[in-house]
């Protein structure tokens, strides 16, 4: 279809829209971005509503998901192993456009793809992920994660890392560095600082690894400092943010990442750097000052853009982090939602879960779990309920919840792309 | 009488809201992110659709009380009380096995 026809008819369409909707039940949904969030939406939505048209806009054919990615480092698995395609969003009735979305007019209610055609919206999806705050980190750059990768979107940083490892001198120096709060994955920079001690702890056990924070608590701390102490005595040396772990300067030529206390020279270096939501939140609105973008607590609808829905790691979800469990949540709650309002329904107050599984090795898994609901204007921890695992572990509970965490990965998959 | 009225209610309703699946109780959806929808071959977590709705209270308030040791779902059930838990319950249990 020619670009001006497919604008023409989005632009005709778009004037009945709210006849055409609240008549037959139907609707136009365009959901921007197929991670965990999106690729939830768009095939929830079409199997709460069939007579929905529902349009995912994903440049990649494959998605290479994060969770179980610090487990490729570690050689526990493959990277195919986390790659997944959109053939179950497909047979859903999903329509992939595999290109990107590069504008969203909130005002018109369309959405600009990179292949020149344009897609009217009665509501819009946006969950577009992270993008890096290139330059806030100075020295590190798009060529420097050739050098020093961050390996926080999974898939070709993540084998680099991985393949710098295993090149890796034995007794040479691995240097982390973790961003301040908020950003993708929560417990994720010490999850892997856990799996590569885990790794070197057998291959190359002369090897140490320094852990440059820019924070002074983390998520499941005491937990996992317990385990370092009992896996891997002497191999983690975690520095806080008030004791000098806040990169300020990284220096790819020399692997040297600099804080205000003194520099470090790595053997390989991994730097996570700073975050924000992905930049077409930016283009269309919807990501305050912060980076990140602000929803109400019922549907996730953008306090900034009226139209427009926001999921996962991008929005500003109050006390629910920045995980895989609960971007799916989100959007099974906000697929039912969009549902509602298109039907001329008020949607429900929901009540969410997260449960988030970091492993400290093979066999020794730990989690968080967290239930919200909306509580003045945003989502809430429900007091009472929630927290990590049992300090003291009885009953081979490190490794039942391992366990656990492996049968999450394959049902969270399977629920998101069918 | 009152037997027969009710079915009859009940299938009025369903066929009156099509969009059955959209009217889970608060909290269901975020179940299947562990107790998968789609019978998955290599998993330690029970699916829990199509199981009755008393077991599946049952199973809640004792992991509420700590009567049964659990990892995750202790934490998971403080957060709902018995009538969100028994609306959930009976979702799941009128959902295929």
């Amino acid at each position: 279809m020619s670009t001006r026809r497919a604008f023409l008819m989005g632009t005709a369409a778009l004037g009945f829209a709210p006849a055409i909707a609240s008549a037959q039940g139907a609707g136009r949904v365009v959901v921007i971005g197929g991670g965990f969030a999106g690729a939830t939406a768009a095939r929830t939505l079409k199997t709460l509503e069939p007579k929905l048209t529902v349009t995912l806009v994903e440049p990649n054919p494959v998605y290479t998901a994060c969770p179980f990615s610090n487990s490729v480092l570690a050689n526990l698995r493959e990277i195919s192993q986390q790659e997944f395609r959109y053939d179950g969003i497909k047979g859903a009735g999903v329509t992939v456009a595999e290109t990107s979305a590069t504008g969203v007019d909130a005002e018109a209610k369309t959405v600009t793809l990179a292949d020149g055609n344009k897609l009217a919206y009665d509501r819009l999806v946006m969950s577009p992920g992270i993008d890096f705050n290139w330059g806030a980190l100075p020295g590190y750059d798009e060529a420097a994660a050739q050098k020093m990768p961050h390996a926080w979107k999974a898939g070709a940083q993540t084998t680099l890392l991985r393949n710098q490892l295993q090149a890796m001198n034995d007794g040479g120096l691995v240097v982390m560095s973790a961003p301040a709060n908020p950003y993708r994955c929560p417990p994720g920079p010490y999850e892997r600082a856990s799996l590569i001690a885990y790794w070197l702890n057998i291959w190359k056990p002369k090897s140490k690894l320094l852990l440059l924070d820019a924070k002074d608590a983390f998520s499941k701390q005491r937990l996992f400092q317990n385990g370092w102490a009992e896996l891997y005595p002497g191999l983690i040396e975690w520095v806080p943010l008030s004791k000098g772990g806040k990169v300020t300067s990284v220096d790819p030529a020399t692997l040297t990442l600099t804080t205000e206390f003194g520099s470090h020279k790595a053997a390989v270096a991994n730097v996570i750097p700073p975050q924000r939501a992905g930049a077409i939140a930016g283009q269309a609105g919807v990501a305050d000052r912060t980076g990140w973008c602000p929803v109400e607590p019922v549907a996730f609808e953008s306090t900034l853009k009226p139209g427009i829905h926001v999921l996962g790691d991008a929005a500003i979800m109050g006390g629910m982090p920045k995980s895989a469990f609960a971007a799916n949540a989100q959007a099974k709650v906000c697929a039912a939602a969009i549902v509602a309002l298109l039907a001329g329904r008020k949607p429900q107050d929901p009540i969410l879960i997260n449960t988030c599984y970091s492993l400290l090795a093979a066999d020794y898994g730990i989690s968080v779990a967290g239930v919200y609901r909306p509580d003045k204007g945003q989502l809430t921890d429900v007091p009472g309920a929630g927290g990590v695992s049992a300090l003291e572990a009885v009953g081979g509970l490190r490794g039942q919840e391992a366990l656990y965490a492996a049968s999450w990965f394959r049902t969270i998959t399977a629920e998101t792309f069918g | 009488m009152g037997r027969f009225l009710l079915p009859v209610l009940a299938t009025a309703f369903l066929l009156a809201s099509p969009v059955q699946a959209a009217d889970a109780p608060p909290g269901a959806s975020s179940c299947t992110g562990c107790h998968a929808t789609a019978k998955i071959a290599d998993s330690v977590i029970p699916r829990i659709a199509g199981r009755k709705a008393a077991d599946i209270v049952t199973f809640m308030r004792e992991y509420r009380s700590g009567a049964w040791p659990s990892s995750v779902m202790g934490r998971i059930a403080k957060g709902f009380d018995d009538q969100q838990t028994e609306a959930i319950a009976a979702w799941f249990a009128a959902q295929p096995e």
